[in-house]
């Protein structure tokens, strides 16, 4: 496993957001996680990028205890996230919030400039470089807090619903962003409510209900099992399944 | 066009800074122009850490003090001249920064703006009650100048150029860090610190390195203040005024600008001088009584300061021009 | 020796009674929005100088002082919610900062220059006479307004947790917008509260006066005690306050007397530098 949590629990006060998940990525692969709101999801996921501390269990990275790390420390092992409610520098421009992530690889300006400017060239935001990031909208948001993460040259990628407030267009842009990120080495856990975007990029999923991890296999194994995309993703994921099908 | 926007202002605002004193030639001008010069490196140091870490030190005389007491002092016990005494300032700075700043940086900003004014006044409490640093009396450096290197002179023209001197080093440095990956850093730290620490950027580290180069800086102002005027007491040193006057020359000229510190201190240090000079010593509680009311509206209707207002007017009226010519 | 001793901590409970009072107000408002509001001691300052004016004009003493102050400075707080902190709450911290920062500036050097630098006091018979409990000698002043202190304290705490008022207050605290959905108007309640806040800054200001001395700029150090008291008791909680406040209390009368009357001070304020470094959180608050 190149990213784990082992037994991951967090409680606030005596409601247990998470209890007791152990789920893991392998180096190279497209982890999903999916469940219905309130799952748990996004709490385990910072509990992986160190925004959250778990209460009980540990999180391992490269075969390293990083339980106890902060933040900044696990980006700087190669561990790269984007946020459910875009939290981008909204006083910067498009070039200086991918290059904020670029610096994280070297300490000069002008080369962080560089490697930003090819960042926002990939991920296809090169018209509004300079555009200040205020004026972009919802899907530029969720398209440069990607490109900023990409430029710290992560291991592993972790989304957290980045496909989430998208029209089928944008999502279909977004669905080819990913893949080519996958594409060029980088492990991915994305957590997502759309089923399609599950199906047509996860390796492996991860089904979480009330905290707790309750199925795990491919997509078509998943999601063959009628009781689980019922009761778990809901009934408009169930009919997307069957139009899917 | 270009090149003479980058070039040519620059060039037109050091010359005015470096005639300043030979045009305006009485000892009351060139007084005044050096005192704007100190408060100005006092508050572009402020801005380091109030500005563009966005941490608002309400106690920066502290730093003043540490300049100011460890010039005097080394002159006092050492002999030796005031400015020698300057590392020995910037050492104490940079220690008490560490003490108010460590546990406070990682918390919510307000803690680090109680504990800076807690610490300025125990600070200036316990300086008033040692009397190695002269306890409220307070220390004096050399009456009859020993020798050039005391830096002790009659008139208000060496100062001036020493002071710009510093001043232009300041801003020098404040611009390097404005440009360099820490600036990048601080302003995406100020902006939302989550997203910053998930992409690197170690928070409490890079507001910490701020809070002591600011430090540092203060105090360099304090000692030339206390090599100037020669003398240096638990208030004039360390009084919770100079951080007033520190502040809210910096947030009146623009916070995390460059030159906003330097604006502040040319409107506010001649005002100063002038109320002094009109209503006398009744004066003094009057000022802070505008100060106050300045400090409230800036923050109601213009916290970005008066640079930032000057930029958006200019904006519109492009903008307006624009309209005009299509 | 012993008896000595006793009075000293009694004093110091005393005293520590008023802390705890004012440091409520300031833990109220911060709890409730996030606020800290720098000008809080000249709040205090201002109550003892209402308090000298209505024995200048009126002759009256505590009985009349206390309740007008809480209404005078309950008066300022509300005005100085709506005019200026409203419109601070969302804005860059820097902004908050300045905003109470300068309204402390105003307060102190309007007080200056009006009446003056020079130290005033109430006369000694205001509150007269001394009570002699078990030995232990205490000025009816201070007895009077440790009491008083302690009983407001303890109204503010259940008025806090066992009134609507109280309970829509704390609802805002958490979810402002979803105390909106249930109809509570937020404005209106961080007014009250800045209103409650303040009033207990005017109480506290009109029974300090009646043994305390009176100058404009009492009220940074009386600022920077209720800093020290807030950290310590924990953000937000009012019974962390009056812990905190009568441990302050005792342990500035007792440093004064082991140590010195002008190194008090100086001992509170490190105990604050000690709390930041050993317990941020406070010493009842979590984690
Ligand atoms: N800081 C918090 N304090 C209290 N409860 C929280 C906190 N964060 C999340 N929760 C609760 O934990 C549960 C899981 O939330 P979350 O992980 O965001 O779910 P998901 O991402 O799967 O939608 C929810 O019921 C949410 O209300
Ligand atoms: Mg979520």
């Amino acid at each position: 496993m190149l990213l784990e949590g082992r037994d991951v629990t967090v409680a606030f006060g005596a409601f247990r957001a998470v209890d007791g998940a152990s789920v893991g990525v392998r180096e190279g692969e497209v982890l999903g996680l999916i469940g219905p709101n309130g799952a748990g999801k996004s709490t385990f996921f910072n509990c992986l990028t160190g925004d959250l501390t778990p209460t009980q269990g540990s999180v391992h990275f490269a075969g390293q205890d990083v339980t106890r790390l902060p933040p900044e420390d696990r980006a700087a092992l190669g561990i790269a996230r984007s946020f459910q409610v875009p939290l981008t520098f909204e006083g910067m421009s498009v070039l200086d919030n991918v290059m904020i992530g670029a610096f994280l690889r070297t300490a000069h300006t002008g080369e962080a400039r560089e490697r930003a400017g090819a960042v926002i060239e990939r991920v296809g935001l090169a018209p509004f470089a300079h555009a200040s990031a205020r004026s972009l909208g919802t899907p530029g948001r969720k398209r440069l807090e990607i490109a900023r993460a990409l430029a710290t040259e992560p291991k592993v990628l972790l989304l957290d619903e980045a496909m989430a407030g998208l029209t089928p267009t944008e999502v279909r842009q977004a669905i080819a962003l990913v893949r080519a990120i996958h594409q060029s080495g980088i492990t991915l856990v994305i957590v997502e409510h759309i089923m399609e975007v599950i199906v047509t990029l996860a390796e492996r999923v991860v089904v979480f209900n009330q905290g707790r991890e309750i199925a795990n296999g491919t997509p078509a194994e998943v999601t063959s099992e009628p009781q689980v995309i019922e009761a778990y993703l809901g009934k408009r994921a169930a009919r997307a399944m069957r139009r899917g099908a | 066009m270009g090149l003479l926007r980058r070039f040519l202002w620059p060039a037109i605002w050091l010359l005015v800074l470096l005639a300043f004193p030979l045009v305006w030639d009485t000892p009351f001008q060139q007084r005044l122009g050096t005192l704007v010069l100190l408060y100005a490196i006092a508050a572009s140091a402020w801005n380091i850490v109030g500005g563009y870490a966005g941490q608002v030190s309400v106690g920066h005389v502290v730093f003043f003090g540490c300049g100011a007491y460890g010039a005097l002092a080394t002159y006092t016990h050492l002999g030796l001249p005031p400015i020698a005494g300057l590392p020995l300032g910037v050492a104490a700075s940079v220690a008490i920064a560490a003490v108010v700043g460590v546990p406070t940086l990682r918390l919510s900003g307000h803690y680090f703006s109680m504990a800076t004014i807690a610490v300025a006044e125990l600070v200036r409490l316990v300086v008033a009650n040692t009397e190695f640093l002269g306890a409220a009396v307070g220390l004096s450096g050399p009456t009859v100048p020993r020798s050039v290197l005391d830096l002790s002179f009659t008139s208000s023209l060496p100062y001036y150029y020493l002071f710009l001197a510093v001043l232009a080093g300041t801003l020098a440095l404040t611009w390097r860090m404005e440009n360099s990956r820490m600036g990048y850093y601080l302003r995406a730290i100020k902006d939302s610190e989550r997203a910053a620490r998930s992409l690197g950027a170690a928070a409490s580290r890079y507001k910490m390195r701020a809070y002591l180069l600011s430090a540092a800086l203060t105090a360099v102002a304090g000692s030339m203040y206390a090599i100037m005027i020669g003398f240096i007491d638990p208030e004039s040193g360390l009084g919770i005024l100079i951080s007033v006057k520190i502040l809210i020359m910096a947030a009146l000229g623009g916070t995390g600008t460059l030159f906003g510190p330097l604006v502040g201190a040319a409107i506010l240090v001649p005002l100063e001088e002038i109320s002094n000079n009109v209503f006398g010593g009744g004066g003094a509680g009057l000022t802070f009584v505008v100060y106050g009311a300045v400090i409230m509206l800036l923050a109601r209707f213009q916290p970005g300061g008066l640079l930032e207002l000057l930029g958006r007017l200019r904006a519109r009226a492009a903008g307006r021009g624009a309209r005009r010519a299509a | 020796m012993t008896a000595t001793l006793l009075q000293v901590i009694a004093g110091g409970l005393l005293l520590g009674a008023l802390y705890a009072l004012f440091a409520s107000g300031l833990t109220l408002i911060w709890g409730m929005m996030n606020v800290v509001n720098f000008a809080h001691g000249d709040f205090v300052m201002l109550a003892m100088y209402t308090s000298f004016v209505v024995w200048k004009t009126l002759g009256l003493g505590p009985a009349a002082s206390v309740p007008i102050a809480a209404l005078v400075l309950a008066t300022v707080g509300i005005v100085a919610y709506f005019a200026l902190v409203r419109h601070v709450m969302r804005a860059p911290m820097i902004a908050q900062i300045l905003a109470t920062f300068g309204l402390a500036l105003f307060l102190r050097y309007g007080v200056f220059w009006y009446f003056g630098a020079n130290f005033l006091s109430l006369p000694d018979n205001l509150v007269g006479g001394t009570y002699d409990i078990w030995g232990i000698r205490l000025p009816a002043a201070r007895l009077l307004a440790g009491a008083v202190a302690l009983l407001v304290t303890a109204g503010l705490h259940l008025l806090l947790t066992r009134t609507m008022l109280g309970s829509r207050m704390l609802a805002v605290a958490e979810d402002e917008a979803a105390a909106q959905l249930m109809g509570i108007r937020p404005h209106r309640m961080q007014a009250v509260a800045w209103g409650l806040a303040a009033g207990a800054a005017g109480i506290a200001g009109a029974l300090i006066s009646t043994f305390f001395y009176i100058s404009p700029t009492v009220g940074e150090t009386l600022a920077i005690v209720a800093f020290v008291t807030v950290s310590l008791g924990g953000f937000g909680s009012v019974p962390g306050a009056l812990v905190a406040g009568l441990l302050i209390g005792v342990i500035e009368s007792l440093s004064a007397y082991w140590i010195g009357a002008v190194y008090k001070d100086i001992v509170t304020y490190s105990l604050f530098v000690a709390v930041l470094w050993l317990r941020p959180q406070g010493l009842m608050g979590k984690a």
